[in-house]
């Protein structure tokens, strides 16, 4: 009997602890490790610092199209870089074991960005970017369901660095490396910033993070896992034979299909520091005049059309 | 005593009088019957090489242009004719052309083994050109009876197709810096062949070129500062057609551009030194070859206004570049008439480029030799008065002819004409002065 008791009171003593356990979410709490997640109370006066800047300014290079006869309306000027969307079908996230479906969404009446359905699915707004492309693409998911876990209820989880795969309706794919994890407010989300344009090509994976609060509407707060394409790793050469002669600072042309152009630096302190004082395109002289030239340092950096810029050269000049 | 004094100081003024008029017998210029044909020879034959490697590489290219290069190639040849009939006569003239005019023709051969990759029709061009080579080298050294060996004259002329040769191959590999390398060393060796022709020429014929040499320190000036400006000319034409159609070899046309800036600067500073050298560069590439760059530039991205600032660029050159050579040849070379003659080349250049870009190559072309032909008269005027400026340095005949007259014959011969005259003077002079002291 007394033995009875005491398996009783083990076994009761287990089921209230579990329940208790279930009652808290400490058993989520307890398997979810130390995420990655900044909260953000109030994005709008905080300015996001930007990344350091990798595309090509607005008119910053020329591109002229050599195959094609110069007086042809077909010749591009200012070319966009090539569009390669994808209308996306599936996502796959390893680290968190997520390998979804994915629906195209758009906007509800109410103004807010559609969700599937089905719990297990994740949205794609459709008015957006397609992921592949320049932009802000967003894919959004639910954290649970009335029921239990839905499909990011992990999303937390994710760490920077970690890739993930969207599938497009061609079966082409594309991976995406996470760069930061943020939450915000549901009603003080920075809507521009995980929506609006951008020159970088990112995909932001939403869903509902925070307490859930049924007289409020639900979950208070907004997970954002911002990733930025992974593209095949392009380096690109640094310019040679950078010299000064005379008002003339000249290098060689660097030998590859897709270089747009060459950023000159000139440095008027010795080196200390060096100023972008010049763009080049790929069809002008590969030179950078300069009368005082000569009292000068410089170094030239090589640009390919998609904006990555090439480690600098040798130092040139004094 | 004190007469005598005044007499022998009197007579040794008059003695050393005799060596500077010797000297003062006419004034350095690089205006020589011996240097005009060696200038006219500099500019057919360097000419002929530049239109012949273009020719090359647009035929091999299949360029739209190709056509009006070979005409302009064979015009060359025909204009080579009258030259050698001035000096040789009709008939070794025509014997000349048959020779000469007919070379040009194995340029295609080349252009079509390269083409179709055949070895076998590679080796009978060569063969050709052996032929060539031999015959028109002894068509020279029997010409200049001899005074161009025979030897010499084949050496010279195998290097020189041996150099087009050169710029072609490379051309076809896609090795285009070894190619413009061969195009500015076998576009200089036509100026050696140049004075090595001349010089042989004059030698043979004192008479008709009026005793005067084609390789005086003067002649060599003219003729370098005729490589320097043709050659710029040269590589701005085709600098400015290769940027345009976006070629592969553009960036090595302007880095022969920028070694013929260094080549160029080297010969001011030996002239003018290092300080003047610096200056000259900087005036010659800011608004001068940077901009025949830029209206290359304006023309793709189809910008009327940076044309117009190019050509406003130029406009600055011309003065800048006047106004250089006039300071530095110290007024020898007007700054105005610098000036005129520096923007005339510059709408030389850009007329080349518009035909061309119009498509209108014959008229191309012509403007082409025509600007040519007008960097000879820069090295002309700019050598002739860099010669004014320094005759000392550019003095004609600082080899004598003969070995000096060492002995007056005092010891075996008393009959000198010299003694006698001096003695003459002696008495004149003294007698003159001892008769004002008299009176």
């Amino acid at each position: 009997m007394k033995l009875n008791w005491r398996l009783y009171f083990t076994v009761m003593g287990l089921i209230a602890l579990f329940l208790v356990i279930y009652e808290t979410n400490a058993w989520a709490v307890w398997t979810k490790e130390d995420t990655q997640v900044v909260r953000v109370e109030n994005p709008q006066s905080q300015s996001a610092p930007e990344e350091k800047q990798k595309e090509i300014l607005e008119g910053e290079f020329t591109v002229i199209n050599k195959d094609e006869n110069m007086n042809d309306e077909k010749v591009v000027k200012n070319e966009k870089q090539a569009e390669e969307g994808i209308i996306p079908t599936r996502i796959r996230i390893p680290s968190i074991d997520v390998d979804a479906k994915i629906e195209s969404v758009g906007v509800l009446d109410n103004g807010e960005m559609g969700v599937p359905e089905d719990p297990l699915k994740a949205g794609w707004f459709e008015p957006g970017t397609q992921p592949g492309n320049r932009g802000n693409a967003v894919i959004a998911g639910h954290v649970d369901s009335k029921t239990g876990p839905a499909v990011f209820y992990h999303l937390d989880q994710m760490k920077k660095g970690d890739e993930f795969t969207v599938t497009g309706k061609d079966g082409k794919e594309k991976t995406y490396v996470v760069q930061k994890l943020e939450s915000y407010p549901q009603y003080n989300s920075p809507i521009e910033k995980i929506f609006g344009s951008t020159n970088e090509k990112r995909l932001n994976l939403i869903t509902c993070t925070g307490e859930f609060i049924r007289d409020k509407g639900g979950h208070q707060d907004r997970l954002v896992v911002y990733s930025t394409l992974k593209e095949p790793k392009e380096t690109v050469p640094s310019p040679t034979n950078v010299q000064v002669s005379g008002a003339f600072l000249t290098w060689y042309a660097v030998r590859e299909d897709d270089i747009a152009g060459y950023r000159v630096y000139e440095s008027r302190d010795g080196g200390e520091t060096f100023d972008k004082v010049a763009s080049v395109s790929q069809h002008e002289r590969k030179a950078y005049s300069e009368p005082k030239a000569s009292e000068y340092e410089y170094y030239v950096t090589a640009v390919n059309k998609d904006g990555t810029e090439s480690e600098p050269s040798t130092i040139a000049g004094e | 005593m004190k007469n005598v004094k005044r007499i022998l100081i009197s007579l040794l003024a008059i003695m050393m009088l005799v060596p500077s008029v010797a000297m003062a017998n006419g004034t350095t210029t690089v205006k020589t019957p011996g240097s005009d044909l060696r200038a006219t020879l500099d500019q057919l034959l360097s000419e002929h090489f530049v239109l012949a490697t273009t020719y090359m590489m647009k035929s091999y290219d299949e360029a739209p242009d190709r056509d009006a290069v070979w005409e302009k190639l064979d015009q060359n040849a025909a204009d080579m004719t009258p030259a050698i009939a001035s000096v040789y006569g009709e008939e070794a003239a025509k014997q000349f052309e048959e020779i000469f005019r007919g070379h040009n023709d194995y340029a295609d051969g080349f252009v079509e083994a390269a083409k179709n990759n055949d070895e076998e029709a590679r080796k009978m061009a060569e063969q050709e050109v052996d032929e060539f080579v031999n015959e028109f080298g002894s068509f020279l050294a029997t010409a200049t009876e001899g005074n161009l060996p025979e030897d010499a004259a084949k050496q010279v002329l195998a290097a020189h197709e041996e150099d087009v040769l050169k710029v072609f191959d490379h051309y076809v590999n896609e090795e285009y810096q070894q190619s413009y390398q061969a195009f500015r060393d076998g576009f200089h060796r036509m100026f050696d062949i140049s004075e090595a022709l001349s010089s042989a020429i004059v030698t043979q014929m004192p008479d008709k070129f009026e005793q005067t040499k084609a390789d005086t320190p003067a002649a060599d000036l003219r003729s370098n500062l005729n490589a320097l400006a043709s050659e710029h000319f040269a590589l701005a034409v085709l600098e400015m057609q290769k940027g345009y159609n976006q070629s592969a070899d553009y960036d090595f046309v302007t880095w022969a551009e920028n070694e013929h800036t260094a080549e160029f600067k080297a010969a001011i500073a030996s002239l003018y030194g290092e300080e003047g050298a610096a200056q000259f560069e900087k005036v010659w590439q800011q608004d001068h070859i940077n901009a025949q760059s830029d209206v290359v530039t304006a023309t793709l991205e189809e910008d009327e206004e940076a044309r117009q600032m190019a050509e406003d660029s130029l406009m600055t050159f011309a003065e800048d570049f006047g106004a250089f050579l006039a300071t530095a040849t110290e007024g020898n070379l007007p700054e105005d008439a610098a000036t005129e003659a520096v923007w005339k080349h510059e709408e030389q250049v850009l007329q080349t480029f518009d035909q061309y870009v119009s498509e209108d190559y014959a008229a191309s072309y012509d403007t082409f030799r025509e600007g040519y032909g007008f960097m000879f008269g820069i090295g002309e005027t700019l050598g002739d008065a860099i010669v004014k400026q320094m005759p000392d340095q550019f003095a004609q005949d600082q080899m004598p002819e003969e070995m000096p007259d060492t002995g007056m014959g005092g010891m075996s011969d008393h009959n000198s004409t010299l003694i006698w005259t001096a003695f003459g003077l002696f008495a004149l002079v003294s007698a003159g002065i001892v008769y004002r002291k008299k009176a």
